[in-house]
């Protein structure tokens, strides 16, 4: 009796369970999200104000004021339009962003921000996806006045009818003339074997095969699938032979400071800051090429405050207001007459004209002209360019 | 009526499981089938080459995952179990005191734990420095960026995963066992050997699960202490997932990490006895 009951409750929870792998076989087969649809919007007159903003930026990125923990120039913003802004450091890594807009946008639905400021080598990814509202520039006049003519109509979005440049940076190389024995002026000298153990490269992808490409003499935004490869080859042997003591993301600047590193693929503006510190570090832009690269503002598709968005893009392009900017934020700001204006402040505030002339004159926030011609922007990646190399630098980098 | 009790109490725990783990699981799996790309769409397509490609590219950083959990398993278990064993036999009346000086550390964040071994471990740091001005360790001796940086760094990590569970199987044994081993003219050694020790195994099994498992599927350290040459299978995942955005490889990678582990887990608990994990 006991038996025969045994076997009619093992066989029920058999039942059970083949039903649950059949519901679960259902489940697995009916996921999977639609390919995004490729629609080209035609450009529509603004929309009306709302009296609102979201803004997402990267933490530092905007003038601060130390004492009431504020940024005076997103209150001034608020004074003269109006507008209710919120203001959020909400991004660290850019990635890690595009993972939380991607959500919303893939479902179509708005992401609850305005204006993101992103990295420009993932704008071509975001446009092919139409994930970024197009821009009405002539709602943008101060733009196309005051910015310089390099920062205008990048390849990766043609026109500039997506993205405005925030703040832009120069990849070139760092070192410590104590630690080098000599002064560094090009991308050969990474792949010295002299600095074997005490070199450092990027874990970024782009900055790294960039810089790689414009050693063997190739321009990053016409480079083919062979020349990459050709640059993988170049990494991976490096990493081979030990001369890349680590390929890092933002930490390298530390390693530099304490001397693990003697030169580096390096951030201008990481380095400007670093040398207050450590007056010893240089900045070089190689003679083969460095990178200009910029943040970017883009308008997420389904934003609410379209009209806001643009009167905030148009108001951080005044000459005074990208000075009061780059005052904080210490990058190359992309107005060349906040120069000017930061020269003026200088004469204005004599307890900072030390400082602030230090930024005005510094090379690393005003490139000269023969820097500026040796200056190049990121390639506009296809998906599977993008992977591609990724892949390959990955297989070159990682062991 | 009677029967039905257990289940109920089992609910809330089994509901929190299914919701939380099973069936992310199953999307994960069902993720890891799908072809396609963020661009063109995903669709599911019972696609099981994605685990054999995965395997083929990254076996490496597998293995060495699995071969630096054991590696941390091995350290945290020789270092952590003579001083649960200290706390709870000699312990007295500094046992809370200790235990809470073990448990300290979790008070800061992971992370911040880890970059500060990255300031001990520097180049000219406090401790290198001066070893090296000394003329004890050659110039361009580094730790950080090897292998034993992020073995260190883990062991430092997950120690108190293993001196706890040691610590509370070491403290409820019933001293009178002892003293009846000593009574049949066994010394201290082989009182530890052949009471201590077997008693304590429900401990060891406890903490070595609660230490290797995470330790396997780690990031943090390797990335923060270690090179280009330490890479771990988590690090690889989450370069495939965010930065590559191939969801499915990524998600196969995961799969197959759980499974392994848990293999390894299950032959681990076959060779201590099944009856150990419930002691």
């Amino acid at each position: 009796m006991n038996d025969l009951a045994l076997t009619t409750s093992i066989t029920r929870r058999e039942l059970l369970r083949l039903s649950a792998v059949a519901g679960a076989a259902g489940l697995l087969a009916s996921c999977g999200v639609s390919a995004p649809k490729k629609t080209r919007a035609s450009v529509a007159p603004l929309p009306p104000k709302t009296g609102a903003l979201s803004v997402a930026n990267w933490p530092l990125y905007i003038d601060a004021d130390v004492k009431t923990k504020g940024h005076p120039t997103v209150e001034q913003f608020q004074r003269e339009t109006g507008t209710a802004v919120r203001y959020k450091e909400a991004i660290d890594d850019t990635e890690t962003f595009f993972g939380t807009l991607r959500e919303p946008l893939a479902a179509g639905k708005p992401t609850g921000w305005d204006i993101a400021v992103l990295s420009d080598w993932i704008l071509a990814r975001m446009i092919r996806l139409d994930y970024v509202e197009p821009l009405h520039l002539d709602a943008i006049p101060n733009f196309t006045a005051n910015a310089a003519a390099a920062y205008k109509n990048p390849s990766y979005d043609p026109g500039s009818a997506h993205s405005i440049p925030w703040q832009a940076g120069i990849t070139g190389i760092a070192y410590n003339p104590k630690l080098t024995g000599r002064a560094i002026d090009s991308v050969a000298d990474l792949f010295d074997p002299a600095f074997r153990g005490k070199v450092g490269m990027f874990s970024e992808m782009l900055d790294s095969m960039c810089l790689t490409l414009l050693l063997l003499g190739v321009e990053p935004a016409r480079a083919t699938q062979a020349d990459a490869k050709a640059a993988r080859d170049k990494i991976a042997a490096q990493r081979k032979a030990g001369i890349v003591r680590n390929f890092y993301g933002q930490e390298y600047g530390d390693a530099l400071a304490n001397g693990d590193l003697a030169l580096t693929i390096a951030w201008s503006g990481d380095i400007f800051q670093l040398q207050e510190s450590n007056p010893e570090l240089r900045f070089v832009v190689p003679k083969e090429g460095g990178i200009l690269w910029t943040d970017t503002m883009i308008i997420p598709k389904g934003a609410a405050n379209i009209a806001e968005a643009h009167a905030w893009m148009n108001f951080y392009y005044r000459p005074e207001i990208a000075a009061r900017v780059t005052e904080s934020v210490q990058y190359v700001s992309t107005v060349p007459a906040s120069r000017a204006i930061i020269l003026a402040d200088a004469e204005a505030r004599p307890a900072e004209r030390a400082a602030l002339q230090r930024l005005a004159n510094s090379d690393l926030l005003y490139p000269d002209d023969a820097s500026l011609a040796r200056l190049h922007r990121y390639p506009g990646l296809s998906e599977d360019d993008e992977k591609a190399w990724n892949q390959m630098f990955q297989e070159a980098t990682q062991g | 009526m009677r029967r039905k009790t257990p289940y109920l109490l089992l609910a809330p725990g089994g509901a929190w499981l299914a919701a939380f783990y099973v069936v992310p699981a199953l999307s994960m799996l069902s993720v890891s089938l799908q072809r396609g790309s963020l661009e063109r769409g995903y669709r599911f397509a019972w696609r099981w080459q994605t685990y054999t490609e995965v395997l083929g590219t990254h076996h490496t950083q597998f293995t060495r995952s699995l071969v630096y959990g054991v590696f941390v398993t091995a350290l945290c278990l020789a270092i952590g179990y003579p001083l649960a064993y200290a706390i709870a036999f000699r312990g007295g009346r500094w046992k809370n005191a200790l235990l809470f000086a073990i448990i300290l550390p979790f008070f800061v964040s992971f992370v911040i734990r880890t970059l500060s071994w990255r300031f001990i471990l520097a180049d000219q740091g406090f401790v290198l420095g001066p070893l090296k001005s000394l003329g004890l360790l050659p110039h361009g001796f580094h730790v950080l960026g090897t292998p034993a940086a992020v073995i260190g760094g883990l062991v430092y990590n997950f120690l108190p995963f293993m001196v706890l569970p040691l610590y509370v199987s070491l403290e409820k044994l019933d001293h009178s066992v002892l003293d009846a081993a000593h009574d049949l003219y066994s010394n201290r050694w082989s009182a530890f050997r052949h009471v201590t020790f077997p008693l304590s195994l429900p401990g060891i099994l406890a903490g070595s699960l609660l230490t290797f498992i995470p330790a396997a599927g780690d990031y943090i350290n390797a990335s923060l202490l270690g090179g280009p040459n330490t890479t771990m299978i988590g690090n690889v995942i989450q370069r495939e997932y965010l930065t590559n955005t191939n969801y499915p490889q990524a998600s196969a990678l995961s799969l197959i990490l759980m499974v392994a582990i848990l293999a390894m887990v299950g032959l681990y608990v076959r060779l201590l006895g099944p009856e150990e994990l419930t002691g």
